[in-house]
């Protein structure tokens, strides 16, 4: 692999690692105050990008450019959308399985939030599903990055080149990164959630809102799946079924950032992306392994990784 | 239609194996899927490279019970939810690889091999063709197999494993079972069944299509497994039932209202995943009398010296400390401690809460590596060695909360520390095969069991159901469990706690009576009374270190000890 092509994997590396931090920014926020693994994580940010795109543009979307109202109508949706399910998802199919306010899953009905979040992400899927019948489709790019500069590549120095959307996405990703990471240091709702997750039975007796910042929680990680799916999909063609795979990658970049940190996620999402990215470019393996890694990653992290006892992945010995 | 039947019939044998895992094992095994694909594709594999179809199977089978087992081990240090994440990312692994190697999967219309297939035998010289009716024999003849050995393993020493596998696995590590081996080793057997089940869906279909063993047949037959609830037989045969009438059902709905029919399958297997959690309290009410009121085995008649002969007494050490040091993370819990515990003595541990009593237990029992000092067993330096080694060496704990086995009567989980402590190589296949030396091993533990109920006065209370036991006599059986894994040694922390004052009378009477037999006990309590009754020496510890250390009575006017349990104050002047 030559300098140029390895700085041109490196940088769409980073632009997909971005998209992967912020999923994995919110399945690790939602973990960190419920203990709860969202199964569903993944298809949030698929849903959220086809609710979006049938909205606005029906069941045979063709990646057209669109006017502003419709980009911005989409844009919004999209993120909307993402919040929305997630907050359903939560409210339908997991919170009746934790035990009553201020208790972590650990305590609750394990089976019956595994199951739950299982089965909404498979109804996302299938529902979906059922309208749009292609196994991929073309979405259009509501934010329309890749139009900056007239031809929309940038030269690199060895001769290739790089999407001047994939430095949108990054530079957007990060913002919003690392402006949500301020934010939940900062602010007081932050330092709540700080407190929930560490004791949620002493916060919820301090009268913190216990349930209410669980919620919102859930909500922010649904937004940020939802902007993942905006700037991830019109790089590609997606699949209604393609959530699984990349809720499981988040997960694996969440592990490596040590779960449960925000900041650690979204450094994780950015370490994965650029593995699969060279995955892809490499002669050796190639894009056929772009899947398989992370996934086997995720397998090895979660069964021999340090934080297991930590996290409470693991069983207490006692 | 015969094709069709056969075929659930197939997928039935998959859901018997995975019910191992899931309802007798206690593990949420999302994979099922995956093991099936091995043997799909294993089998067309196989057989191109020239095996033929019964050992292509077979291979198939051995290979998916390899994968299982690796699976298995990665796993089986996991809490619940994270046994699902990770089975169900490698459902997916197992979908992904599939789906990127054309040459392994055939692509999206998979792997065709000649149907009907032929099976030849040149010994008897017949050629027997594979109809539809033949694979229909074939299935129901293994689930009918599947589902008589399960129930025979259940009924044995294997179901006793399993009980505390899925309700109590720290409880079954202190008895001597070895946890993650006998969860891999389910693994395995479940990975091999849907093997089996997968090669023979192939063979009655034609073909293997990486869409046909897609993580969606994971949810399904995971689904399945649940909605019978947990370890009862007819279970998956209502969770098939589920199966099989959701194709059906999806096909014609989505034939009303014109829409993809694989989809609304899906949404049907969502709902009925959804349905399960809350289905199970009353599927499980529905189905939960008390198990063990059936079959009361008889007592048998004398007592036996088999097993009894470990326990012989013997003069001076069995198990010491020598300065020991033992840190929880960055947390230096004990300094140096040095500990004896003599045959046929009771060793008090007592101290203030949070002197290190319990640590030092554990780390006796091997639950915790010391990070200094030594342990010996009778002069054997065991420093290093785990749990289960240490039961094995005849070092047994019990533990500070009541942990309960809510299926067992008390006889069997008394019979569970039996079979922990004395394991026999491939008990579970010997079983099986209703050997002689199984018998034997049975009737001996039995014995051996009756031996530990009598000895804890637990005898008349064999066969009531555990919660109905009284607090002292839950806490009695916990001990009853440490005697009968024959140990020589006893650590037993705070056994008295929730006991009336007639309970710890009974207790007091049972330490005194193993103490006798020649068992070591080292006893961690809180009753002062029970302690200075019953002991015949006591270590104080404070703040992880040894205060004081010798007889009750003279413990008993130590005032350093008196300072440590009443507060740094004079007595005499308390009064004024």
């Amino acid at each position: 692999m030559s300098g140029g092509v390895a700085l041109q994997a490196f940088l769409s590396g980073l632009a997909l690692g971005t998209a992967y931090g912020l999923i994995a920014m919110g399945f690790s926020l939602v973990y960190r105050l419920t203990r709860v693994i969202a199964f569903a994580h993944g298809d949030l940010v698929i849903g959220g990008v086809f609710i979006g795109v049938l909205v606005v543009l029906g069941s045979t979307p063709v990646a057209a450019t669109l006017d502003v109202t419709h980009s911005v109508g989409l844009a919004v949706l999209v993120i909307a959308a993402g919040a929305a399910l997630s907050a359903g998802v939560y409210l339908i199919a997991i919170r009746p399985f934790l035990q009553g306010v201020g208790r972590q899953s650990t305590h609750g009905d394990v089976l019956g939030w595994v199951a739950g979040g299982l089965a909404a992400g498979l109804l996302i899927r299938e529902v979906l599903g059922l309208v749009l019948t292609q196994n991929a489709y073309a979405v259009p790019d509501p934010l329309r990055l890749g139009r900056v500069t007239p031809s929309g590549v940038l030269q690199l120095p060895g001769g290739e080149t790089v999407g001047v959307r994939a430095l949108g996405v990054m530079g957007i990703g990060l913002a919003v990164g690392v402006l949500v990471e301020r934010l939940l240091v900062l602010t007081g709702t932050g330092t709540a959630m700080k407190a929930v997750s560490e004791d949620p039975t002493a916060a919820a007796l301090l009268g913190l809102p216990v349930r209410r910042l669980v919620l919102i929680a859930f909500v922010v990680a649904g937004a940020l799946a939802g902007l993942a799916g905006l700037l991830l999909s019109p790089d590609r063609s997606v699949g209604v079924d393609d959530g699984v795979i990349l809720g499981l990658k988040a997960i694996a970049a969440a592990l490596l950032g040590g779960l449960g940190s925000v900041r650690g996620a979204l450094a994780g999402g950015l370490a994965l992306g650029v593995i699969e990215s060279f995955i892809t470019a490499s002669s050796v393996l190639g894009p056929r392994y772009a899947d398989v890694v992370p996934l086997a990653i995720l397998l090895i992290v979660l069964a021999l990784g340090r934080q297991g006892q930590r996290l409470r992945l693991r069983e207490d010995p006692e | 239609m015969i094709v069709e039947l056969a075929h659930h019939l197939y997928l039935l044998i998959a859901v018997l194996g995975l019910a191992l895992s899931v309802s007798y094992g206690g593990q949420p095994v999302l994979c099922q899927g995956a093991f099936l694909a091995v043997g799909s594709f294993g089998v067309v594999h196989l057989e191109r490279a020239g095996l033929p179809l019964v050992a292509a199977v077979f291979t198939g089978a051995a290979l998916a019970a390899f994968a299982g087992y690796l699976v298995g081990l990665l796993t089986a240090r996991l809490r619940g939810a994270a046994v699902a994440l990770s089975t169900w990312a490698f459902a997916w692994l197992v979908y992904a690889i599939l789906r990127a190697f054309p040459a392994v999967s055939g692509g999206s219309q998979g792997l065709i091999r000649p149907s009907p297939a032929r099976l030849h035998s040149q010994i008897f010289g017949v050629t027997i063709t594979l109809t539809p009716l033949v694979h229909l024999a074939v299935a129901g003849s293994v689930c009918l197999l599947l589902l008589a050995a399960v129930a025979r393993l259940n009924r044995g020493p294997a179901g006793l494993v399993w009980a505390a596998l899925r309700e109590a696995p720290a409880l079954a590590t202190s008895l001597g079972v070895p946890v993650l081996h006998r969860r891999a080793a389910l693994f395995a057997a479940t990975a091999a069944v849907a093997a089996v089940s997968g090669g023979g869906i192939t063979v009655l279909l034609g073909v293997a299509a990486p869409s046909d063993v897609s993580p969606l047949l994971s949810l399904q037959l995971f689904v399945a497994v649940l909605i019978g609830g947990t370890a009862r037989l007819w279970g998956p045969v209502l969770g098939l039932l589920v199966i099989a009438v959701i194709p059906p059902l999806a096909d014609s709905l989505a034939g009303a209202v014109g829409l993809p029919s694989e989809r609304s399958g899906g949404v049907l297997t969502a709902l009925v995943l959804v349905a399960v959690p809350f289905l199970r309290g009353p599927i499980e009410r529905l189905a939960g009398r008390w198990p063990e009121r059936a079959e009361r085995p008889r007592e048998p008649g004398e007592p036996s010296g088999e097993f009894a002969a470990r326990t012989a007494s013997e003069e001076g050490v069995v198990v010491a400390a020598q300065g020991l040091d033992v840190a929880i993370g960055e947390t230096r819990i004990l300094t140096g401690v040095d500990l004896e515990v003599r045959a046929g003595e009771i060793h008090a541990l007592i101290g203030p809460n949070g002197s290190g009593k319990t640590t030092a237990l554990r780390a006796l029992a091997g639950a915790l590596q010391p990070t200094g000092g030594r342990i010996l067993v009778e002069a054997t330096d065991v420093t290093r060695a785990g749990q289960l080694e240490m039961v094995r060496k005849g070092v047994t704990r019990t533990f500070q909360r009541t942990v309960g086995l809510e299926g067992l009567s008390p006889h069997r989980q008394v019979l569970l520390g039996v079979h922990g402590a004395t394991p026999m190589p491939f008990a579970a296949v010997r079983h099986l095969l209703g050997s002689a030396s199984v018998r034997d091993h049975s009737a001996a533990a039995d014995r051996e069991a009756w031996r530990a109920l009598h000895l804890t006065e637990l005898a008349e209370h064999a066969f009531d159901r555990p919660r109905e036991l009284g607090a002292g006599e839950q806490r009695l059986l916990q001990v009853a469990r440490a005697v009968a894994t024959g140990a020589r040694v006893l650590l037993l922390d705070e056994p008295a706690v929730g006991m009336t004052g007639p309970e710890r009378a009974t207790l007091a009477r049972v330490l005194r009576r193993l103490a006798e037999d020649g068992t070591a006990i080292l006893l961690v309590e809180h009753d002062l009374a029970l302690v200075y009754g019953v002991a015949d020496r006591i270590t104080v510890l404070d703040r992880g270190r040894v205060l004081a250390g010798g007889t009750p009575e003279s413990m008993a006017a130590d005032p350093a000890v008196r300072r440590v349990y009443l507060g740094d104050v004079d007595l005499s002047s308390a009064h004024g």
